[in-house]
């Protein structure tokens, strides 16, 4: 189990390009992911384009990661990351 | 390539390509995708020869989904699978999803790796939504 | 059903739609988005250019080549509606035609229209004239009978109400409209009528 947070910058908020790009990069980890704009959540699935999509979060909310599975601590660590990056560098 | 392929059907030939631009700037290219619009005059509609040759494009072993806009373009699509061979009939699917939206949403599903079943819920989970 | 016959009738309908070409187009610009002429010219006209090479085999294959032509060509929702109509007889084509099987057969094509349209009778369109004429065929009704029948029964799209289909967003302003759909269709079937006879 592995969790963090990370502050989003991105100007226009969790939209559609960055929703694609996070989900994406989920989706290359085998961990069950979860997002959410609170630490006590709601937990979307971060696997879930639509779900994630739905959360509509605005720029300068914390964005919170939790995973569970083999790959948890790198799952996390790269979606803080790409995070930070303002989602670029994703996989393509 | 073994993801499922993406086939952007609408009355307008501009609609289709822009949400296939959309789709591939986005996405990008992990997954076969291919547009079709207008009809056999070249005035806005949907044709089934069009939609034929977009389906072969986008093939894929892993099957097609198709995101349509209107009525027209659905019952078209519908022509279209059964003027299929045979042993892709079976493969291809048409989704009850926005066309824009939902061709962004099965991408990103079948970029995944999803099977089509997956994807089609995938982009009809929009029109579920609340 | 020998193919040179079948080759006759489908030459004779095809001319006989594409000569009435400007009325459909009328037809269609009181109570539609007046193309039904100009599609059904322009798949017919590709039906007539391809005759030879349909006409290869058998009247099944000749009818489901039409079918796939008219379907490719002829746009709009004509298209797929007389497309399958046609692929539907081409796929079930009996090996032994008689008045029981020809209807049988006719019968099949009508309900895939009814199905790829996700329409019935009564809502103003082409079924309403391929819907009354098989039932005609099951009385073992002559040439003069499906003729007046099918005349008939376009006519009787006139005071309908279109329900289904582009007519259909007008509402009670298509009272008083022959619908296109059943006007082609009668004038296929008097194409139909007329090279039977011919062959005597």
């Amino acid at each position: 189990m592995a969790d963090a947070h990370v502050l989003l910058q991105h100007s226009a908020g969790l939209h559609a390009r960055p929703v694609v790009t996070l989900t994406k990069l989920a989706k290359t980890f085998a961990s069950r992911i979860h997002v959410a704009a609170a630490a006590h959540g709601p937990w979307i699935d971060a696997k879930s384009v639509v779900k994630v999509m739905g959360m509509k979060t605005p720029a300068n909310t914390q964005l919170y990661f939790r995973a569970e599975g083999a790959d948890a601590d790198a799952a996390v660590a790269a979606l803080v990351a790409l995070v930070n990056n303002d989602f670029l560098g994703g996989p393509e | 390539m073994s993801n499922v392929g993406i086939v952007i059907v609408s009355h307008s030939p501009d609609v289709a390509k822009g949400a296939a631009d959309m789709v591939r700037q986005m996405v990008g290219h992990g997954i076969p995708l291919a547009w079709t619009g207008g009809n056999p005059a070249g005035g806005l509609g949907t044709s089934v020869e069009g939609i034929l040759e977009a389906i072969d494009a986008a093939w894929s072993d892993a099957g097609v989904a198709i995101l349509v806009d209107m009525g027209g373009a659905e019952t078209n699509s519908e022509m279209a699978i059964e003027m299929l061979d045979p042993e892709r009939q079976d493969k291809v699917v048409i989704c009850d999803a926005p066309v824009v939206e939902g061709a962004v949403m099965a991408a990103t599903e079948a970029w995944g790796g999803s099977d089509l079943a997956t994807v089609k819920r995938t982009a009809e989970e929009l029109n579920r939504e609340d | 059903m020998d193919t040179a016959f079948a080759r006759s009738l489908v030459e004779t309908l095809a001319r006989r739609v594409i000569e009435h070409a400007d009325e459909l187009t009328q037809l269609d610009q009181a109570i539609g988005d007046g193309d039904h002429g100009v599609n059904m010219k322009r798949g017919f006209e590709a039906v007539l250019a391809d005759l030879d090479a349909l006409s290869g085999s058998n009247a099944a294959a000749l009818f489901n080549g039409v079918g796939r032509t008219l379907v490719m060509k002829v746009g709009g929702a004509s298209g797929p509606l007389y497309g399958t109509f046609f692929m539907q007889l081409g796929k079930a084509w009996p090996a032994t035609l008689n008045a029981a099987t020809l209807h049988t057969v006719c019968l099949g094509a009508v309900d895939a229209v009814a199905a790829r349209g996700k329409s019935h009778a009564g809502q103003k369109t082409l079924l309403d004239v391929l819907m009354p004429v098989c039932e005609l065929l099951a009385t073992g009704a002559d040439i003069a009978a499906i003729r007046t029948g099918a005349a008939r029964s376009a006519q009787a799209t006139v005071p309908m109400e279109a329900t289904r289909g582009r007519a259909s967003f007008l509402k009670e302003r298509s009272i008083g409209h022959l619908d296109p759909g059943a006007r082609s269709s009668q004038l296929m079937i008097e194409a139909v009528c007329d090279a039977v006879e011919r062959a005597g």
